[in-house]
């Protein structure tokens, strides 16, 4: 919370409130909207973790669905789908964490080599244009290259190859997923780090060099610790975030590689709270998510704090 | 906060200590300092970042040659198209001729246009409400907002909120529920909360009110970032499919753009009316695969054209959305 | 089941029989909560369902051969009938107006075109059709029924009662039928009541009538094993010979030549374990219910499938569980067995198998049991799983119209109105060649097998025009085979089940392990340690529990 907080000089604030409310009531007004819209579609439907500990029937509502207590909670330890979907979650994030985390690192670093301007804006721009694309639009593009009939498998039957069909394959489906996220999101990571990079001071590179130090002995004593900030501040976003894997891109590939190889904690809860009518289950399933959530914020800060970087917030 | 506090260190960096840095940097000439290349380096580099470059616009490339092959090119090519022989607009014409199609994109581009006004005006509005130090009740309302960051109620209790309110089948279903991003209005504000206070102040003794202030003196200051927090919900808008699938799945005259590529080109169901199903075979034929990726280029046109304005105004605004990756 | 239902499983439903689709028992197809109507056995329904009034418009080329009570075979037809006879007198419409929306699994028809029009012209009334697609369907729907936003006319296929909660919904936003159909009422639409009583009580909730049946059928299976008649008889193999599952396994043995891309065998289990004397899901011994996971039986069928598998008698791909190309490794012949779902024995087929190979013919083995001794005994399911149901705030003269629209399209096969409902308008959307009427570009644009007949359809016939083997095939195969079909425990049945036991019924992972199993992945000791995880912290035993208590024995069997 601490950056909110750090601001500029503020105003005289020893007038009346109703002095104050008169003198402020525009920068009130200004909020309503926005204020507004975030109770009803975001404060009101809160309630509705309430249907976690219910056994909610959607026709009767909330208040008149029977109270059951951890029942549902109790049942959901107990399915075993539910388990293989955490281990997807927490499989899927270990390997992006593993093939996805280092590679916008690294390309940073590559392009914050290339000495032309111009030619580093272009390539950067043409990198993360697939961060604007849908779900939808990334995957069919996928799909197309590598499909059952898409470019790959094109090339590999007129030359008599026997074909592979990887966005069918449920055995690969977590290379497939981590290399569509990679290809849609690297580019965009880039710019955090080319503007940690950025932000060292080519003082040092200059004084280090001068002092004989070579290519790599400066990446590793100058430019990779004056990346450590944001480096922890990525890794610990990450971890906070290992149970969010993706939504989109799940729910539009799992017909195709079935629900054991592609569903994570946020279909689970999707699937089995709509699709099969028990809202109760789904909603259990969710808030079990942003429990262990807000706690792997907690414990990735935690971790944060003890290598003595900021995280998310400081100590 | 989690966003706030790397918004504020970024913005650190690049005013106390990046810019000199950068400025040295952005000469394009190698400092005297460094070592010159090796060739080993340099080609492996040159590689690689062909690599990045190439995987993004290949794909591009076959998608838009093969929107403008005639059928008896991709029969040639067995499918895609990697380099145009006989160019035609045939699969353009055919699918702006669709009405499903048509009627998808006019849908598509509403809600965007509609949809980036209401949010913009929205965050802007909050974002300067929430910039002056010290105002009535600002942190309460700060607080406010960045909780529902971290608390959630879940997909089910909003879509029974929304269909309470008699969203079912309507195009505010698509809208009103997200349209409020408190990222975006963090983003803002720390811009906002930037603007000289002497200016302000003047301002305010010249007899401006805060509307006036916000009109013409924060806005005109900061227009960049506002860019590109447009930009961030234009996309968000174009890019959404999901909203449809829950509120209006059955109404087919109602889908976006997003809807018909995954209908009929993700899930190869051919467009309505155009491709022969019929009592013959229960199997109806999929759209010809030109037609499918004309589609496919139709939804990422508009993106390509707000994409160099985009950049203009990347240098200072990309940096705080960067995070939220 | 059935939130993944593809096409394939799809097409075993629609096509002719509305069979059990692949992992379905009865039971998934049930509704809701406790405290919900339950039973559907009870004697107020007995005397609330419609009598059936068959009807005699229209002669079958092979008639139907009867197997026990409700058990019938499909009428053949060879020929489709010339001069088609009217059954409906005037317009039943008075010109009301409309929403239905129906599952496609395929092309969406563009809104208000040329067949859509002819149809409302013909029926009197504008029905606003609005086909969802099918693969999306299990999700679609409960977010409607949650906003309270049905239409007037939708169709709820019963696989999917339990998702959508058809058990509540019958009664809050479905109207009850009963008034208007019960006993002699239904004579009034007299080809509705030409669809056989099973029908209907597959679509009734507590007592009441609800459901309008489509595609019902005397002759309801899941399916059985089906083989490429022309290779083995290359071979000197006859049907006969396979009488047990060692047969099976020996001719196995004897087919597969994997140097040369054969093998004998694709996915069996689905449509074989019966052999085993496996029900769908339930038995009733000494008056206990009994879950087919707790029957030895079940895991001696496993055991023969994993050996199959182990052995390589089953094609690679079938073993990674690619079933999408299914189909095609048997027409190119790289399969020889396969287990084939009810209805997918077609004209379209013998048309992609003669593609493939021109002596292409598929053919069933007789039922037989595993050891080869014994009585077959094979389960039939619901009489229909194509059920559409009314909007309850429909007024009472509103309803009245649309039973005579569901009237109209309950035409039996043949009739100028089934003509019209199937192939639409002659010289627009059809022609007549060779006797049998063939889309034109405008009909294959717009008529849509998965539209109107989802309202309302007559029963099912067997009919392949063009393909006169395929009906003269299956129409023997079924009458040879209609004495082995006997009813299931709670046949037609619909059962409420709690909400928090529907994880436990659909038994997913022990679904997943019987699969593993099967393809050679898992050892039948691991489904056996599956089971038991089901039994306790899954749910299983309380689920029998609760099945035995509040409904085998309140309402009975059902058979």
């Amino acid at each position: 919370m601490s950056s909110v907080d750090t601001e500029p000089p503020a105003r005289k604030n020893k007038l009346s409130l109703r002095v104050r409310l008169r003198r402020d009531r525009s920068l009130l007004l200004m909020t309503v909207p926005a204020v507004a819209l975030l109770l009803v579609f975001n404060y009101v439907p809160l309630f509705g973790l309430l249907t976690a500990f219910q056994d909610y029937n959607p026709l009767v509502g909330v208040w008149n669905s029977e109270w059951v207590g951890l029942a549902q909670f109790e049942a959901l330890f107990g399915d075993s789908l539910f388990w293989g979907s955490l281990t997807n979650t927490l499989y899927l994030s270990f390997v992006q964490l593993i093939l996805f985390f280092p590679i916008p690192i690294a390309l940073a670093l590559l392009l914050n080599s290339v000495l032309s301007e111009r030619l580093r804006n272009l390539i950067q721009s043409i990198a993360y244009l697939p961060h604007f694309f849908s779900w939808v639009l990334a995957i069919t593009i996928f799909q197309q290259m590598f499909g059952g009939a898409g470019l790959l498998n094109q090339f590999l039957r007129s030359n008599d190859i026997s074909t592979w069909d990887i966005m069918t394959n449920p055995d690969t489906f977590v290379l497939l997923i981590t290399s569509q996220a990679i290809w849609k999101e690297a580019g965009w990571s880039i710019i955090v780090f080319l503007a940690a990079l950025a932000a060292i001071n080519t003082d040092l590179y200059e004084s280090s060099a001068v002092d004989g130090a070579g290519r790599w002995r400066r990446l590793w004593h100058i430019t990779l610790p004056g990346m450590a900030g944001v480096i922890m501040l990525m890794l610990v976003l990450r971890l906070g975030n290992a149970l969010t894997v993706g939504f989109e891109q799940f729910l539009i590939q799992r017909q195709a590689v079935g629900h054991e190889a592609a569903d994570v904690l946020d279909t689970f809860a999707f699937y089995y709270g709509i699709a099969t009518n028990n809202y109760s289950y789904g909603a259990a399933a969710g808030l079990f998510k942003s429990v262990i959530s807000l706690l792997l914020i907690w414990g990735a800060n935690k971790l944060a704090h003890a290598f003595g970087e900021d995280g998310l917030y400081r100590k | 906060m989690t966003e706030t506090l790397t918004i504020e260190r970024t913005r650190d960096e690049r005013d106390v200590t990046g810019r000199t840095a950068v400025r040295k940097r952005r000469r394009g000439k190698r400092p005297v300092w460094e070592e010159p290349p090796t060739a080993a380096g340099q080609t492996a580099k040159g590689l690689t970042l062909g690599v990045v470059v190439a995987v993004v616009l290949v794909p591009l490339w076959i998608i838009v040659v093969t929107s403008l092959s005639t059928q008896a090119a991709v029969n040639r090519a067995g499918g895609l198209v990697i380099w145009p022989t006989d160019v035609t607009f045939e699969a353009y014409r055919v699918m702006l001729g669709d009405p499903t199609v048509r009627n998808a994109l006019l849908v598509s581009l509403g809600i965007t246009v509609v949809g980036t006004v209401v949010s913009l005006v929205v965050s802007v509005l909050c974002a300067y409400g929430l910039s002056r130090s010290g105002s009535v009740a600002h942190r309460f309302i700060l607080v406010l907002l960045i909780l529902t960051m971290f608390l959630s109620g879940g997909l089910i209790p909003t879509f029974l909120v929304v269909t309470e309110l008699g969203g079912y089948g309507q195009y505010w279903a698509l809208i009103l529920p997200g349209a409020v991003s408190v990222f975006n209005i963090l983003v803002l504000r720390a811009f906002y909360s930037d603007t000289s206070a002497d200016l302000i102040e003047a301002a305010r003794i010249d007899g401006a009110g805060d509307w006036r202030i916000l009109w013409s003196i924060v806005l005109p200051t900061s227009r960049a970032v506002t860019a590109v927090v447009a930009l961030f919900y234009g996309v968000g808008y174009w890019n959404s499919f999901f909203n449809v699938m829950l509120y209006m799945p059955t109404d087919s005259e109602k889908w976006p753009l997003q809807y018909v590529l995954l209908t009929y080109v993700n899930r190869g169901n051919g467009l309505p009316g155009s491709v022969n199903s019929g009592f013959g075979s229960q199997f109806a034929q999929t759209a010809p695969l030109s037609l499918q990726m004309a589609v496919v280029v139709l939804t990422i046109v508009p993106l390509l054209l707000v994409y160099p304005f985009m950049q203009k105004h990347f240098r200072v605004g990309v940096l705080t959305g960067a995070v939220k990756g | 089941m059935g939130i993944e239902l593809n096409r394939r499983r799809f097409l075993s439903v629609t096509a002719s029989v509305a069979g059990l689709a692949a992992t379905g028992g009865l039971l998934s197809a049930c509704g809701g909560g406790a405290q919900q109507k339950t039973g559907a056995n009870s004697d107020a329904l007995k005397s609330a369902l419609p009598n059936y009034v068959p009807s005699s418009a229209i002669k079958a080329d092979i008639p139907s051969v009867a197997g026990g009570p409700d058990i019938l075979t499909d009428p053949g037809f060879l020929t489709y009938p010339s001069n088609p006879v009217t059954t409906v007198s005037g317009i039943p419409g008075k010109g009301g107006k409309y929403t239905t929306v129906t599952p496609l699994w395929g092309t969406i028809p563009s809104a208000d075109n040329s067949f859509y029009q002819a149809m409302n012209e013909a029926l009197g009334v504008t029905l606003e059709m609005k086909p969802a697609d099918g693969n999306n369907y299990a999700t679609i729907i409960p977010t409607m029924t949650a906003a309270k936003r049905l239409p007037d006319w939708i169709q709820l296929p019963s696989w999917w009662n339990a998702n959508f909660n058809v058990g509540e919904l019958a009664g809050s936003q479905l109207a009850d039928l009963t008034p208007f159909l019960s006993g002699d009422k239904i004579k009034k639409y007299p080809n509705l009541a030409a669809i056989p009583t099973g029908a209907w009580q597959a679509g009734a909730w507590g007592d009441k009538i609800y459901g309008i049946p489509s595609f019902s059928s005397g002759f309801v299976f899941a399916g059985a094993v089906s083989f490429r008649h022309d290779l083995l008889e290359a071979k000197g193999i006859t049907a006969d010979q396979v009488k047990s599952a060692d047969d099976l396994m020996n001719l196995g043995k004897e087919l597969t030549d994997a140097k040369g891309g054969v093998w004998a065998f694709d996915d069996l289990w689905t449509y074989m374990f019966p052999a085993w004397g496996v029900p769908q899901k339930w038995k009733v011994d000494n008056g206990k219910l009994v879950h087919k996971y707790d029957m030895p039986e079940l895991l001696e069928a496993l055991e023969w499938h994993y050996n199959v598998a182990t052995a390589g008698y089953l094609h690679p791909d079938a073993m990674a569980g690619n079933n999408a190309d299914g189909n095609v490794r048997f027409y190119a012949g790289k399969t020889v067995i396969v287990g084939h779902g009810a209805g997918g024995w077609n004209a379209s087929d013998h048309q992609s198998g003669t593609a493939a190979n021109p002596n292409y013919r598929r053919a069933y083995f007789d039922f037989f049991t595993a050891d080869g001794k014994g009585e077959p005994r094979i389960e039939i399911g619901a009489s229909s799983r194509i059920l559409s149901y009314l909007n309850s705030n429909l007024k009472p003269e509103q309803i009245e119209e649309l039973l005579a629209v569901a009237d109209y399209l309950a035409a039996p096969y043949g009739s100028a109105e089934y003509t019209l409902i199937n192939f639409g308008v002659e010289g627009v959307h059809h022609t007549m060649v060779n006797g049998v009427p063939t889309a034109t570009e405008e009909g294959k644009k717009n008529v849509q097998p998965q539209t109107f007949p989802f309202l309302a359809s007559p029963a099912s016939v067997i009919s392949n025009p063009g393909s006169d083997v395929v009906t003269k095939d299956y129409t023997a195969w079924q009458a040879a085979n209609v004495k082995h079909l006997k009813k299931p425990v709670f046949w037609n049945m619909n059962i409420s089940l709690p909400r928090s036991m529907a994880t436990a019924d659909a038994a997913q992972a022990v679904e997943d392990a019987i699969k593993d199993c099967y393809h050679g992945k898992k050892k039948v000791s691991e489904v056996k340690d599956a089971i038991t995880t089901w039994k306790s912290s899954g749910g299983g035993d309380k689920m029998v529990q609760w099945m035995d208590e509040n409904v085998l024995q309140k309402f009975g069997t059902g058979q």
